[in-house]
C-alpha cells in the first residue's frame, strides 16, 4: 500500500513504528496531488513547501497521531501567511495575519498543511462547482465543503476540515463516500474561520475512517475533553445502546436505493447489539423556515460592508440571496431564534429515549452537474440544493453532534451515507456506532480518479 | 399565511431603508428570491412562542449532560 492509501490511523501508527517517515509520507501525497488535482480541481492552493516544512519539523517532534499528517483546510480556515480566499473573488487579496484557533491546534499536533481546499463561495451552497466529484467527474462534489471532501476521497489528503452550517460537512462526505462529522455546537472554536452564520457554524474533520474522525477531532477540543474522543469502546459490541429510527420525515422523499442501503446499515447495528426505538422527529414543518430564518439574515449581516463597496465581485447566486437577506426583519429573525429554541428543546426529549438517530445523510446521490432539481414520485419538485441540505440541517438548529459514514453505492457507483444523530457532547457514542458498523464491511477503498 | 409580495420598487425602497441601496438592475430579481425566503420563514408565524426565549445564546451544556 502507498503513503497516500493510509489512513490516519494507519499512517500514525507507520510514523510511530520509524517505518515512514513524514517526509515520506507527505511527499506521496503530493505527488498524489498532483496526479488526480487536474481532474478534481479540489485544491484552492496547494501548499508543497510549507508541507515539506512541516514534514521536516514532525520528524523529531513529540509523537502523536497527527504528526507528520498531510491535511487539507477549508479555505475558509486562516493560517497565518496563507490567503483565505473563500473561494471567492472578493478575497483575491486576502493574506491572513494570525492561525485560526483550528489550525493552530493541528500544527501543534504535528499536522502538515498541504493545500486550502474549495468551497462553495463563503460556504453559501451546496455544489461547491469548482471541484468535480471523485466517483464521476460529471457529478457534483456536493458543499460547502466538497474540495474537502474529494480531496480525501482521492488521497489527495489524509484528512481535511470542513465546515457545516446546514451540511456542509456530511453533504460533500456523504456524496464522496467519505466520513464527516459536524461536532456539537461550540466544541470546536470558530475564531478565525470566515461565517456563514455564527449561530449555525461548526467545525469538523472529514476523514477516510470513523476511527480517523475521532483523532482529528480530539486534537481540535479543549485538551480536557480530548481523551473520550480517542477511547471509546470499539470492541463491535453495540449491546446496551438505542438506536432511534425515524418514523417521519428521514424517509420522506428520499431516493429507493439510498433508503434500502441506510436501512440495511440500520440493521446491523442491530445486529450488532444495538436496540432499535421508533421516534418520531419534531417540528418538521418549521425546519426550513428556522433554518432560512436564522442563517440567510446573518450571512448578509457579515457581508454586510463588501456588499456594499464590491457587489460585482460575488458569483450570482450568492450575491442574490446575500442581497435578499437585507430585507428580512428582525421580527422575522427572532422568530425563528425562538423556534430554535422550541426545536431544541424538542429534540433533547427524543434524545432523552434513544443514544443516537440513524438516518440518511442526504436523499440521494450525487447529481449530473448542472442539475438544478429533482422531482420525486409524488410528483413534488425540490431544488438539488433544498434536497440535499433537508436531512442535515436539523443537527445544525438543535447544535447537536452528527456523523455520516459511508453505507454502499448506487447502481450508478455512487456513494451513500447514513448520518448518527446524537446528544450534545456525545460524539463518542456515534464514533463507537459508526465504528462498530465501520468493522463489519470491506476496508474504504479510495475514488478511482487517476 | 400569506402576505403581500413585494414588488421591484418596494424592493428598491426597502433595501434603501436596510442600508443596501440596489441599482434598478437587480430589483426584479432580488424581489423574486426575496418573496421566496419570505414565503419560507412566515410559516413560523403559526407558533405560539408563549414565553420562549430567543436562542441566540446558549450553551451545549446545560441542557444536556452528555452520556458515553
Amino acid at each position: 500500500m502507498r503513503p497516500y492509501e493510509l489512513s490516519l490511523a494507519e499512517a500514525a501508527q507507520e510514523v510511530r513504528a520509524r517505518r515512514l517517515s513524514p517526509v515520506e509520507l507527505v511527499d506521496s501525497v503530493l505527488e498524489r496531488i498532483d496526479r488526480v488535482e487536474p481532474h478534481l480541481h479540489a485544491y484552492v492552493e496547494v501548499t508543497a513547501e510549507r508541507a515539506r516544512h512541516d514534514a521536516r519539523r514532525a520528524e523529531g517532534a513529540v509523537d502523536g497521531p497527527l504528526r507528520g499528517i498531510p491535511m487539507a483546510l477549508k479555505d475558509l480556515i486562516d493560517v497565518a501567511g496563507v490567503a483565505t480566499t473563500a473561494s471567492s473573488r472578493v478575497r483575491a487579496d486576502h493574506r491572513a495575519e494570525a492561525d485560526s484557533a483550528v489550525a493552530a491546534r493541528l500544527a501543534a499536533a504535528g499536522a502538515a498543511l498541504v493545500g486550502k481546499t474549495h468551497t462553495h463561495e463563503f460556504a453559501y451552497g451546496l455544489i461547491t462547482p469548482q471541484t468535480g466529484n471523485a466517483w464521476d467527474r460529471g457529478r457534483v462534489a456536493g458543499g460547502s465543503s466538497g474540495g474537502s471532501a474529494v480531496a480525501v476521497a482521492a488521497g489527495a489528503a489524509t484528512f481535511a476540515l470542513g465546515t457545516d452550517t446546514g451540511g456542509s460537512i456530511r453533504v460533500p462526505a456523504a456524496l464522496n463516500g467519505v466520513v464527516g462529522l459536524k461536532p456539537t455546537y461550540d466544541l470546536v472554536p470558530r475564531r478565525g474561520v470566515t461565517s456563514l452564520s455564527w449561530s449555525l457554524d461548526h467545525v469538523g474533520p472529514i476523514t477516510r475512517t470513523v476511527e480517523d474522525a475521532g483523532l482529528v477531532l480530539a486534537a481540535l477540543v479543549a485538551p480536557g475533553r480530548a481523551q473520550s474522543f480517542a477511547d471509546y469502546p470499539r470492541d463491535g459490541d453495540l449491546r446496551g445502546l438505542r438506536v432511534g429510527v425515524p418514523v417521519n420525515y428521514y424517509f420522506d422523499h428520499v431516493d429507493p436505493e439510498v433508503e434500502a442501503a441506510v436501512r440495511a446499515a440500520v440493521a446491523r447495528l442491530e445486529e450488532l447489539g444495538a436496540r432499535l426505538i421508533e421516534v418520531e422527529i419534531p417540528m418538521t414543518r418549521y425546519i426550513q423556515a428556522t433554518h432560512w430564518g436564522l442563517m440567510v439574515p446573518e450571512a448578509t449581516a457579515y457581508h454586510e460592508r463588501t456588499l456594499r463597496s464590491v457587489p460585482e465581485l460575488y458569483a450570482d447566486d450568492v450575491r442574490v440571496l446575500l442581497e435578499a437577506g437585507a430585507l428580512l426583519s428582525a421580527g422575522d429573525y427572532l422568530r425563528a431564534q425562538r423556534a430554535r429554541t422550541l426545536m431544541r428543546r424538542a429534540w433533547l426529549d427524543v434524545l432523552d429515549g434513544v443514544d443516537a438517530i440513524a438516518a440518511p445523510t442526504v436523499p440521494l446521490t450525487a447529481v449530473e452537474v448542472g442539475r438544478d432539481s429533482v422531482t420525486w414520485p409524488d410528483g413534488a419538485v425540490e431544488t438539488v440544493s433544498d434536497a440535499y441540505v433537508r436531512l442535515s440541517a436539523p443537527a445544525n438548529i438543535a447544535g447537536v453532534p452528527s456523523l455520516t459514514v459511508p453505507v454502499g453505492q448506487d447502481r450508478a457507483g455512487l456513494p451513500i451515507g447514513m448520518q448518527l444523530m446524537g446528544r450534545p457532547l456525545g460524539e463518542a457514542v456515534l464514533l463507537r456506532l459508526g465504528h462498530a458498523y465501520e468493522r463489519t464491511g470491506a476496508a474504504p477503498r479510495l475514488a478511482p480518479v487517476a | 399565511m400569506s402576505s403581500p409580495e413585494l414588488t421591484p420598487p418596494e424592493v428598491a425602497r426597502w433595501a434603501t431603508r436596510a442600508g443596501l441601496p440596489l441599482p434598478h438592475d437587480r430589483l426584479a430579481t432580488v424581489a423574486d428570491v426575496a418573496n421566496h425566503v419570505h414565503s419560507v420563514v412566515s410559516v413560523l408565524r403559526e407558533l405560539d412562542f408563549g414565553d420562549t426565549p430567543p436562542s441566540a445564546v446558549y450553551r451545549a451544556e446545560e441542557d444536556f449532560d452528555a452520556a458515553v
